[in-house]
């Protein structure tokens, strides 16, 4: 997993490439609480993410606990959305999805 | 890692779907024959079943697609729809071929060529019944992409598999899943099982329960948190959804409503996450599964309701569930229950691990045995005596350990019925085959080994044996020829007989083709033995008709040879105009021994003690003779120290081993008796690998090396030296020579010594 922060005053950019998955999602945490601290905000972009199973939809419900800091998930690549409509996690976690992914529809209630 | 996990998975995969695809084969041939009970049919079609689901799991698109037509089939079969007939039964057997070759295929054995399933396909069709309501379902609820389904869950998912839930209550399964926290670490992800179950039907609604999930700090990413209520349009049955989550139920809370349950199951299924999860009625509104207004009415009801009784005891007593329904659920549940409990008690292990395991073995042994005789010479008596039990344990473990790999010849027998029905076909002829014996035991690596020797025998058999029927009939013989196959124990060795009951070996022919080919001098004055023989030799075939089993000539030696390389013998007897049997022997293991000690000079040397009779001393008057007297008969005998060229000092009285094998027996002139010891036997090096009269090597107690002798050999040479004096006797390789090559395997002991039959 690449991750890449850019940060400007208390907001900040997290983008994530590659897998999040049970291999990965460990250090991913990990990584999220290190390098976020004293953020307002925190806009995570999935667009890199090719592969995700359960425990990254997981670490995705996780993240959006982070103490202090409002987290939100921004351009859901297709595989995101693919998982987050077939567990119809999309309203749980709040953050608007975009309309188009490569494949998905988008459409979930 | 991920690959790793999924091919060792595949693996087990494979495994099981050839074991399923050998009870298919069974009870098809048994249904083939007309005696199939109902309870087979349920049986076959189970099997399919389960090779095509776990098929699908590994994707493996075209073993489920085939499968699935299969399994349509014998659907319809269960169901009474079609009846067997041995039409079909063939088209059957024919399909479990072909599934076996698309097992095989996936772990890149044998490429299946498309127009073959295909054309199995299309005979598959005018059974299936196409019009058939049921079978329409079946397919038309699969999704059309089905190449691609569970090769990964995301791909898995095509768009609209999770509709809007507009169904109306009631008329689906739900399904309740909470998984244990460390399912993700045990290689599963739960979205795959629930990817799996839109081939069932149709993912109405799936909610994900998140309430387990910690606050960020107390999260491990790593373990599950997520549970699920799935609203399931299927027409599967319960067994088939529940087949699903057989990997994971033991640990997981799988709970599977079936469509119409009463509304009290599902308030059972409220009352028992209450503590869990608090929102579940709701979930259960929004996957459509109960109305609002039910669970409103129900949870009213349960307010009212004797706080200290249970949710579950109201409704049972209040009519909402019969309790007859209850107590065959608890009988279900502890048939399943025992089921698996039988499973258990099997323990798939690696053969590596068994074959390390048994190398160890044989080191301890060798260890235990150089302890034993260092002991001895301290002449303590209660050291000797805790040593002594210390061997005995040792020798227990010994036989334990070969004990595991001891497997029923019957598991090579088994593939034979439907070789021989196969062949028969092929050939026209009606043939019958017998098994006995298929409960005598050997070793694993013994049992790989002579499945392919024995087919080739049994091709022959039924080929060049068996008459065709008009001529049998002639000859007064029954129409339907026979082969058996016989296996029994027998003086430390297991013997196995091909016989049939056909024309025989034709001698004169045979020695007539030798002739031509110039194996054998046209003059020469042959014993049918010898003669018989004949056919083991490299490039012989009698065969006038080369056929595609066998006549090729490339056959009978090497049957003989791998029969030699795993220290057995070959027999032949053949009766004209009544049959041939070929009788295998072979040593039940090939990895430790009861050897017996003996001295040569100054070399060592370890017969098998099942072929030792007994000991009696070489009276002085012998002379130069070849042959002693026992008790009258002549036996013939070798003296070990001319045959090994050994030049050390001699003993004055020594003494012969009375060795037997088979009915035939000889005797080996030594120096000194050692007596029992336990032998390990390590290759030789490759130089001597082909020397004859030496079969291995061991490594004695006091350290030195002693060669193992191939007594059979022997016999064979003592024989032949008696019946013609004067020819001179084949030199064996010095015992120095071999000692030489056997520091070698001792340097390179890496080489677990089970491979020294593998070469």
């Amino acid at each position: 997993m690449k991750i890449d922060l850019v940060q400007a005053g208390d907001n900040a950019v997290m983008t994530l490439a590659g897998e999040l998955t049970i291999y990965s999602v460990a250090a991913t945490k990990a990584e999220l609480l290190r390098r976020t601290h004293n953020l307002q905000t925190l806009d995570i972009d999935l667009s890199g993410v090719y592969d995700i199973d359960l425990a990254g939809l997981q670490w995705m419900l996780i993240a959006k606990r982070l103490p202090a800091t409002g987290v939100r998930f921004v351009n859901h690549s297709a595989p995101v959305l693919r998982l987050l409509k077939l567990t119809n996690l999309g309203p749980v976690l709040g953050d608007p999805l975009p309309a188009t992914g490569a494949t998905a529809t988008g459409v979930w209630s | 890692m991920n690959d790793d996990i999924l091919s060792q998975a595949l693996a087990t995969f494979v495994e099981e779907a050839r074991d399923l695809l050998d009870q298919m084969e069974i009870l098809l041939l048994r249904a083939e024959q007309g005696d199939s009970g109902d309870g087979d049919l349920h049986a076959l079609f189970r099997c399919a079943h389960t090779i095509k689901g776990s098929g699908g799991l590994f994707g493996l698109a075209e073993v489920e697609r085939f499968t699935h037509a299969v399994e349509n089939v014998l659907d319809r079969l269960r169901n009474g729809h079609i009846r067997f007939d041995s039409e079909l039964a063939g088209l059957l057997l024919e399909c479990q071929k072909c599934i076996r070759c698309l097992v095989d295929a996936a772990v890149g054995g044998c490429v299946v060529a498309p127009e073959r399933s295909e054309a199995l396909l299309a005979r598959l069709q005018a059974y299936s019944g196409a019009a058939r309501p049921l079978l329409a379902d079946a397919v038309s609820n699969r999704p059309v992409e089905v190449p691609e389904r569970a090769v990964s869950v995301v791909s898995a998912l095509s768009d609209g598999s999770v509709e809007a839930s507009s169904a109306t209550p009631g008329d689906h399964w739900h399904l309740s899943l909470r998984f244990s926290r460390g399912i993700l670490h045990d290689g599963m992800d739960p979205l795959s099982f629930i990817a799996y179950l839109s081939n069932f039907g149709t993912l109405l609604h799936v909610e994900t329960i998140v309430d387990a999930l910690p606050e960020f700090a107390a999260a491990d990413p790593e373990l599950c948190y997520l549970g699920f209520e799935i609203a399931l349009q299927s027409r599967a049955t319960k067994a088939e959804i529940e087949s699903v989550f057989d990997f994971i139920r033991d640990v997981s809370q799988i709970v599977i409503l079936p469509p119409d349950s009463k509304i009290a199951d599902y308030i059972a299924l409220i009352d028992s996450m209450r503590g869990e999860v608090g929102r579940i009625g709701e979930i259960l509104v929004a996957c459509g599964s109960i109305t609002a207004h039910e669970l409103e009415q129900a949870l009213t009801k349960q307010r009212f309701a004797d706080p200290a009784t249970p949710l579950g005891q109201v409704l049972v007593g209040s009519g909402g569930v019969q309790p007859a329904v209850v107590e065959a659920a608890a009988e279900k549940q502890k048939q399943m229950h025992e089921k698996r409990l039988v499973e258990a008690r099997f323990v798939k292990v690696p053969a590596d691990r068994l074959d390390a395991l048994i190398d160890r073995v044989g080191e301890l042994v060798i260890a235990g045995a150089g302890m034993q005789s260092q002991i001895a010479a301290l002449r303590r008596p209660d050291v000797q005596e805790s040593s002594g039990i210390l061997l005995a344990l040792v020798e227990d473990i010994r036989d334990m350990a070969l004990g595991l790999r001891m497997v029923t010849i019957g598991e090579v027998f088994a593939r034979f019925p439907r070789i021989v029905r196969d062949v028969s076909r092929e050939l026209g002829k009606k043939i019958e085959l017998r098994i006995s014996g298929a409960e005598c035991e050997l070793d694993k690596v013994m049992v790989d080994k002579i499945g392919d020797p024995l087919m080739h025998l049994l091709r022959n058999s039924m080929d060049h044996g068996i008459e065709p029927e008009e001529v049998r009939v002639a000859n007064g013989k029954p129409a339907c020829g026979t082969v058996e196959l016989n296996a029994y124990h027998e003086s430390g060795a297991i013997h196995i007989e091909v016989r049939d009951d056909g024309r025989g070996l034709d001698r004169e022919r045979i020695l007539r083709k030798a002739v031509e080919k110039g194996m054998v001098a046209p003059e020469s004055k042959l014993s049918d033995h010898d003669i018989d023989r004949l056919i083991l030799a490299p490039g012989f075939s009698t065969a006038d008709q080369v056929t595609s089993l066998s006549g090729r000539g490339v056959g009978m030696d090497v049957v003989a040879s791998n029969i030699e390389q795993l220290r057995g013998s070959l027999e032949i007897e053949s009766v004209p105009g009544r049959g041939t049997t070929f009788r295998l022997s072979l040593p039940l293991t090939l990895a430790i021994i009861d050897g017996f000690h003996v001295g040569v000079g100054s070399a060592h040397f370890i017969i098998p003690l099942d072929m030792v009779d007994e000991c009696i001393e070489l009276s002085d008057c012998i002379g130069h003779s070849e042959v002693l007297d026992l008790r009258g008969e002549a036996l013939p005998f070798i003296r070990l120290r001319a045959m090994f060229g050994e030049l050390g000092a001699e003993h004055p009285r020594p003494r012969v081993i009375v060795v037997r094998s088979g009915n035939r027996s000889a005797g080996l002139v030594v120096d000194r008796i050692y007596g029992k010891c336990q032998t390990v036997i390590k290759p030789l090096g490759p130089l001597f690998v082909k020397s004859p009269c030496i079969s291995g090597s061991s490594i004695i107690g006091n350290g030195e090396i002693g060669m193992i002798l191939d007594i059979p050999a022997l016999i064979r040479q003592a024989i032949e030296q008696s019946r013609s004096r004067g020819r001179t006797a084949f030199r064996a390789p010095s015992p120095s020579q071999v000692l030489e090559s056997c520091a070698h395997a001792k340097q390179g002991k890496t080489t677990p010594f089970m491979n020294s039959v593998h070469s």
